[in-house]
């Protein structure tokens, strides 16, 4: 375990100097979550569910943007190196399976903390307020990247290219996109939509995280301020579905993922 | 060597390193490795030869744990390779026939990572620059991308040999390098075998395996036709007499036992003799073979009896499997 857990650290290490080498994917790392926080914050006005809907899009927006983080990074990188048989050569290396997961894994979730920051200081900026809830903040995070990096393992299994990998990975980011509670609260959201946003990780840690920040209770229909012990209280539907998703993430990234180039 | 011989020796070596028995292997409907067994001794090093599609690599990757056995079994310093992975992997390298790098990695940030894992592992790693070892310093600060096809030959042997492996897979560890580097990698598998380290190497080069190898096995079709000491396999060959005759003839002699193997080209004739028994059966059927041209008013141009060699059985293998 101990072995598993410095193999990812240090293969986490690897992909973070190799990003910051490659000056498009850095620039875009950075840019992106300015670039969303300006494109929905200048599309609203007003109050939303108690807040200035400015904060309330932007304390929403690290739901969807996990998508682009981590899962969009991972199909690539995953379904790349498979072909490019770095992970065979990794496979064949010291490093267990988890380690191999884990590294790049451990790399998206700290480029996403770095968004996420980056978001929190737009905020800072906007309103003046600190985040009322940090741990609530990191364990979504946690748990989202997890979910994402586990579905982005299965879906490089059905992808047979870097290339093709930029289109299986759109039903995922329209659903992330469309489905997150960004512009608007659950209960807003017509029915049959409803349903299927309350179960989808985006809106769990979409959630959590403006709950997180704001310290009110966000969580489905909007409701006041609220305390550290009642703010976890009411996570706890959030954290079980975050928690089976990384359950189904983890059965399809089984089922689905490959280790080496598909032949013929 | 019979296949009963095989399974027994696989079976019941006491120092066996690797231990192969009865294994076979499959891709869907093709069957690649069609139940070998044959057993590499601690300290020596074993070359699996044959043809391309032979299954050498398909049996190094069983051995080296990426796929289970479809039938048989593996073993490597006693342990499954797939079950006991985490055992294992620490006290083996693995030089595959082919495997990626990360491009804008620089070559000493490469070798530097493969070092971080093993030491993470518990073990310590190799002794000294393992760039110098390969002969690579010089490229340390360049991409790995924008190494040579020999070059990332050479730096894929300096991570196989990072955890200083008990055991050590090389598959065709030389495509690719020129002669010089080729002599480089022959020294350091040297350095390790001195140092008792057991290697199993697969080649498409005859002379790197007699060269380097205290046993081999030749492979075809998935199953092992020959196995032994380069000594022992080359003895299964005869002495080569061959000529050439300036016009197509027919009815060749019978010498030494042995029915020539005729070519016709361009109209002249090709002719050879594999004649077993050592030198002085070879001998005595130059005789009548001799007399035969005499007979006949023949010159027999570019007359030539050498012994056998490695690629005279590789060659005789590959035919009598056709």
């Amino acid at each position: 375990m101990r072995t598993d857990v410095l193999h990812a650290w240090r293969l986490a290490r690897v992909d973070l100097k190799l990003l910051g080498r490659n000056t498009t994917a850095l620039f875009t790392v950075m840019l992106m979550p300015l670039l969303f926080a300006w494109l929905y914050t200048s599309a609203v006005d007003g109050e939303m569910a108690g807040l200035p809907a400015r904060t309330f899009v932007l304390t929403g927006l690290p739901g969807m943007m996990l998508a682009f983080a981590v899962f969009i990074n991972l199909v690539n990188s995953f379904t790349a190196r498979r072909e490019e048989l770095v992970l065979k050569r990794l496979r064949g290396g010291q490093s267990s399976a988890v380690a191999i997961f884990g590294g790049p894994g451990l790399a998206s979730l700290i480029v996403y903390l770095f968004q996420v920051a980056l978001v929190v200081v737009w905020l800072r900026g906007d309103d003046g307020a600190m985040p009322a809830n940090l741990p609530m903040m990191l364990l979504a995070a946690v748990l989202g990247t997890a979910v994402f990096a586990l579905l982005a393992a299965a879906f490089s299994g059905l992808t047979p290219n870097a290339e093709m990998a930029q289109i299986l990975v759109l039903p995922v980011l329209i659903v992330a996109v469309v489905l997150a509670p960004l512009m608007t609260t659950l209960d807003m959201m017509p029915e049959p939509m409803r349903v299927i946003a309350t179960f989808m990780p985006v809106t769990a840690v979409a959630e959590m995280m403006r709950t997180g920040y704001t310290g009110m209770d966000l969580f489905g229909a909007p409701g006041g301020p609220i305390g550290m012990a009642e703010q976890w209280l009411q996570a706890l539907p959030s954290l079980g579905v975050l928690a089976v998703w990384v359950v189904i993430a983890a059965v399809l990234a089984r089922w689905l993922f490959r280790w080496d180039p598909r032949r013929g | 060597m019979t296949t009963e011989q095989l399974v027994a020796d696989a079976g019941t070596g006491l120092d066996g390193a690797i231990r192969v028995a009865e294994l076979r292997q499959n891709y869907g409907a093709f069957e690649a490795v069609r139940g070998i067994s044959f057993e590499v001794r601690s300290g020596e090093l074993f070359a699996l030869l044959g043809t391309n599609g032979a299954g050498k690599t398909t049996t190094m990757e069983v051995l080296e744990g990426y796929a289970r056995p479809a039938g048989g079994s593996v073993e490597v310093l006693g342990l499954d390779p797939v079950r006991d992975r985490r055992a294992l992997r620490p006290r083996i390298g693995i030089m595959l026939q082919e495997a990626g790098f990360l491009g804008d990695l620089t070559v000493a940030e490469t070798v530097a990572m493969g070092l971080g894992l093993v030491a993470d592992t518990g073990r310590t790693p190799m002794d000294g620059d393992p760039l110098a070892a390969v002969g690579l310093t010089g490229k340390a600060r360049t991409r790995v991308r924008q190494l040579s096809g020999g070059e990332k030959r050479r730096l894929d042997l300096a991570l196989a040999i990072l955890s200083r492996p008990e055991v050590l897979f090389l598959d065709e560890p030389t495509t690719g390098m020129d002669p010089a580097a080729r002599q480089a990698t022959w020294k350091v598998i040297g350095d390790l075998r001195e140092r008792g380290t057991t290697v199993l190497l697969t080649t498409h080069y005859l002379e790197e395996a007699e060269r380097l190898a205290d046993r081999l096995a030749i492979m075809h079709g998935g199953l092992i036709h020959t196995y032994g000491t380069v000594e022992e396999v080359v003895a299964t060959t005869g002495d080569q007499i061959s000529f050439r005759l300036p016009y197509s003839v027919e009815d060749l002699p019978v010498v030494g036992g042995a029915a020539p193997v005729v070519r016709y080209a361009e109209g002249r004739t090709e002719a050879a003799y594999t004649v077993y028994g050592g030198t002085e059966r070879s001998h005595a059927a130059l005789r009548p073979l001799l007399s035969w041209a005499d007979r006949h008013e023949l010159t027999l141009e570019r007359l030539e009896v050498r012994p056998g060699t490695l690629e005279d059985v590789f060659l005789r293998v590959v035919e009598e499997s056709k």
